[in-house]
């Protein structure tokens, strides 16, 4: 089944990839305005905080963790955008993805950068975050590994390792072809960045044994990453946290949010570049399909979770799930089901309304629906410990929601970059081998 | 023999008072709440008395137990934190150091009793409580979790004590502030691994349970029920 | 000396591949260049590699490496665990898992770069093609009386342009 830009001649393909990274539109200069204008607001709330205390947010005993535990989940979870499209579908040879992979990849990274920043940010005295880090010192004190907050900086870590590696390797051959169509300072970084590639076989063949390896340790760590994040939640002993099917359950809502992020970073991609050629309804089609998929699974796991504490009935966890489905934070427990499921199930299974635009809406509903589905994993079963006298509510402060916004206007601000430095579609890869079964 | 320092609380003869809780601030200097702060229950009580309600006026029944720090011998708590600034001292005593806690509040969420508490902004005292400080205890500054010690400030001056003395430590010798300062003389404390000691026989008394105890955490503190 | 041939289908640089073996060259001084990864099957143009041998490799070593490094340094510093052990594997085992995929990304990375040539001392004198988009260059380093030979031998396979660079 050839697709319209199979048609066209290779030099058009580079033009049409190489184009916006020259020149900036209105457009671009208002949306990076924008994005200036949250960031700064976010790093007054936190500087705000940093000085006068923790006391600035909503927080109170027992709700030690709130809105930040919150996005920085979150953006951990948004982050398996890059690996289940590079890393799945690369490993399973779906030749649809390729246009979509560096878009993936560049979701990934950034995303774990906001997510990373996150422990530091929710720390009560953060400027001391790197006591977390086993360096020798005349102190004799140690960091505790047994700490599931050590692993996540482990985790984090060699992801992130991984992900800019892999986001890296398939750059090379581009960056090399940028660098000989360009001049003055864009030259330079380019051919740093390009090693000096050539395009020989040697090279070829290493760097695409390199991606396969990559693929496959990728997603043995990007699995290993979100299970972990779930066990800061299910090693403790909290009720409706101590639970087996966190680990599954998040990696599961994980790769959720991460294909409705990336279809909602390719339909704005789309309409903004003028990439209606290369990013086509199938490839909507296919990831609309797979969102669709998530999200029955993501039901599976959410009925698993619920009815069995349901039906258990004991005590402290139906003190919580009480607080979670009838009490007080139902509304947003309710909204994360319908805008996890119901609007995605009808919007994206019914064959006919399954349009771009319907799939981006549904992404958006998604990314909606998964944040809330974090806050009402991690703020009810805080707010209702097991001595039911220390029960309390949570809302959050200002300082909490400038810097939540902060993070989508940080992650706006480095995809603006990043598209005016490399082309947003791996254009080595994207063009069509003829012999090649699609 | 190590000492394993426990405490038991007899139930039947708490009034509910609160001397207990206004002694720890004074002897600990714990930082004073502002009504605002109050009001969004950041209060800092290393012990507090919970109150339960049952039943409507006029057959209200109220239920009340001072609930601290229960120094669990298998603590929840110490695991977690990932800059080791709670550990298990020999002393059985769960040590929680200031200096070293960065503020993930982990070490809170994993404790069931929730009997941390944590300084959401630099202390502060009202006029003159200033002045009242007790100088053997840390002021802790912003961004640190704390809790009931069991008055190790206490326990350490009393050892100094004997130790000049050359006498062995006498059981009762060591009181935290609370259990002093309690007009019902409802609380004892002592060394649980001295089987003569009061505290180690009052845990053996039909009426000694813990808090939680299904858990598996060992607390140290034994509430002795109310009799019938 | 150096011969270039440029090529526009795939088969026609096959055919010259193995052209240039049967007549004595060997895959070491025979160097494709294009725009995107070309694909023979095997036999062709084989270049062996160990690259998953050196993953496997790094990650055990940076595994092994990591749970030494929190067995030795937890002893070392003396953490006081109130009657815990003071190793526990399960309970830093995620910190084995992590360190042993860095290591396998580590290596492979590092690998690669040397595997593709990109950090290793290049031989200036070997002319680097420029690739029109569609060609595929295949470059032969062969002694001068072959020239003629190789020449020939590439055209016949198909070859749109031939240049000769070096002695």
């Amino acid at each position: 089944m050839a697709t319209a830009p199979e048609l066209l001649p290779y030099s058009r393909i580079r033009e049409d990839l190489f184009r916006p990274l020259t020149g900036v539109s209105r457009n671009y200069l208002r949306a990076t305005l924008a994005a200036l204008v949250i960031g700064a607001a976010g790093l007054v709330a936190w500087s705000y905080q940093l000085r006068r205390g923790m006391g600035v947010t909503g927080l109170q005993r027992p709700v030690f963790w709130g809105f930040y535990i919150v996005d920085f989940v979150f953006w951990i979870g948004i982050s398996h955008a890059g690996t289940l499209i590079s890393a799945i579908l690369r490993l399973t040879d779906a030749s649809w993805r390729k246009p979509v992979t560096r878009a993936a990849e560049a979701i990934t990274v950034f995303a774990l950068m906001i997510g990373g920043m996150f422990p530091i940010i929710h720390l009560g005295r953060a400027w001391l975050f790197y006591w977390l880090l086993p360096y020798p010192n005349a102190r004799l004190i140690w960091p505790n590994f047994r700490s599931p907050l050590l692993w996540d900086l482990t985790a984090i870590v060699t992801y992130m390792t991984g992900s800019v590696i892999y986001l890296y390797l398939p750059l090379i051959p581009d960056v090399a072809q940028l660098a000989e169509s360009n001049k003055t300072w864009r030259r330079v970084i380019y051919r740093a960045l390009s090693l000096g590639w050539t395009g020989s076989d040697r090279e070829w063949h290493a760097l695409e044994r390199a991606m396969k390896l990559m693929a496959c340790i990728i997603l043995a760590v990007a699995v290993s990453v979100h299970t972990v994040v779930a066990w800061d939640f299910s090693m403790a002993l909290a009720p409706m946290w101590h639970s087996t099917i966190f680990g599954p359950y998040f990696v599961a809502g994980a790769i959720f949010s991460g294909i409705a992020a990336l279809l909602l970073v390719m339909a704005t991609l789309r309409k903004i570049l003028h990439l209606e050629l290369y990013l086509t309804r199938r490839h909507f089609n296919n990831l609309a399909k797979l969102l669709l998929l998530m999200s029955l699974l993501w039901l599976y796991f959410t009925m698993a979770e619920n009815l069995t504490v349901w039906y258990g009935n004991e005590p402290k966890e139906m003190a919580v799930f009480g607080a979670r489905t009838r009490a007080h934070y139902a509304p947003y427990f309710w909204a994360m089901v319908v805008l996890n499921f119901v609007i995605p199930f009808v919007l994206l299974g019914v064959r006919r309304l399954r349009t771009i635009g319907n799939a981006t809406i549904a992404s958006v509903c998604v990314l909606a629906g998964m944040w809330l589905e974090r806050f009402v994993i991690v703020v009810p079963t805080l707010g209702n410990p097991r001595l039911p006298s220390a029960a309390s509510l949570y809302a959050p402060t200002w300082v909490e929601i400038a810097i939540t916004a902060a993070t989508f206007a940080a992650m706006v601000m480095m995809y603006l970059v990043f598209s005016k430095l490399f082309p947003i579609i791996a254009v080595w890869e994207f063009k069509p081998h003829p012999e090649e079964d699609e | 023999m190590e000492r394993r320092w426990g405490m038991a609380i007899d139930l039947d003869r708490c009034t509910g008072c609160e001397a207990c809780v206004v002694a720890c601030h004074a002897e600990n200097n714990l930082p004073i709440s502002s009504p605002d702060q109050a009001a969004k229950g950041r209060t800092d009580h290393w012990i507090r008395v919970d109150r339960y309600y049952e039943g409507e006026f006029p057959d209200v029944k109220v239920k009340f137990m001072p609930v601290l720090c229960q120094h669990c011998d298998e603590a929840p708590c110490e695991p977690v934190c990932p800059v080791y600034a709670t550990y298990h001292n020999p002393e059985g005593l769960n040590v929680q150091v200031y200096n070293r806690c960065v503020g993930t509040f982990y070490c809170a969420n994993n404790c069931p009793y929730t009997v941390r508490y944590f300084n959401w902004f630099a202390p502060e005292w009202p006029e003159p409580l200033q002045l009242q400080h007790n100088p053997d205890v840390a002021v802790r500054a912003a961004g640190v979790m704390e809790k009931c010690t069991f008055c190790v400030q206490r326990i350490k001056r009393s050892k100094q004590d004997a130790a000049q003395a050359g006498r062995p430590l006498a059981d009762g010798e060591v009181q935290p502030a609370c259990v002093q300062s309690c007009p019902a003389e409802a609380m004892v404390f002592g060394d649980l691994n001295d089987p003569d000691s009061k505290v180690s026989r009052l845990a053996q008394n039909g009426r000694a349970t813990r808090l939680l105890e299904e858990l598996g955490t060992k607390p140290k503190v034994f509430y002795l029920q109310k009799a019938k | 000396m150096y011969l270039i041939g440029e090529f526009r289908e795939k088969e026609a640089v096959r055919a010259a591949i193995q052209a240039l073996r049967a007549g004595g060259s060997n895959s070491v001084d025979l160097d494709l260049f294009s725009e995107e990864p070309v694909e023979f099957p095997r036999g062709v143009l084989d270049r062996p590699s160990r690259m998953s041998l050196a993953a496997v490799a790094g990650a055990a070593v940076c595994g092994l490496l990591a749970t030494a490094f929190v067995y030795w340094t937890q002893h070392n510093y003396r953490i006081v665990t109130g009657g815990m052990p003071v190793f526990s594997f399960w309970a830093t085992g995620v910190i084995t898992y992590e360190m042993t995929m860095l290591g396998a990304i580590v290596s492979t990375f590092s690998w690669f770069l040397w595997e593709s040539g990109l950090i290793r001392r290049r031989d200036r004198s070997a002319p680097v093609p420029v690739v029109d988009p569609g060609s595929i260059c295949l470059r032969v380093r062969c002694r001068v009386e072959d020239a003629a030979r190789t020449s020939e031998a590439m055209s016949r396979a198909g070859a749109i342009g031939i240049e000769r660079r070096g002695a």
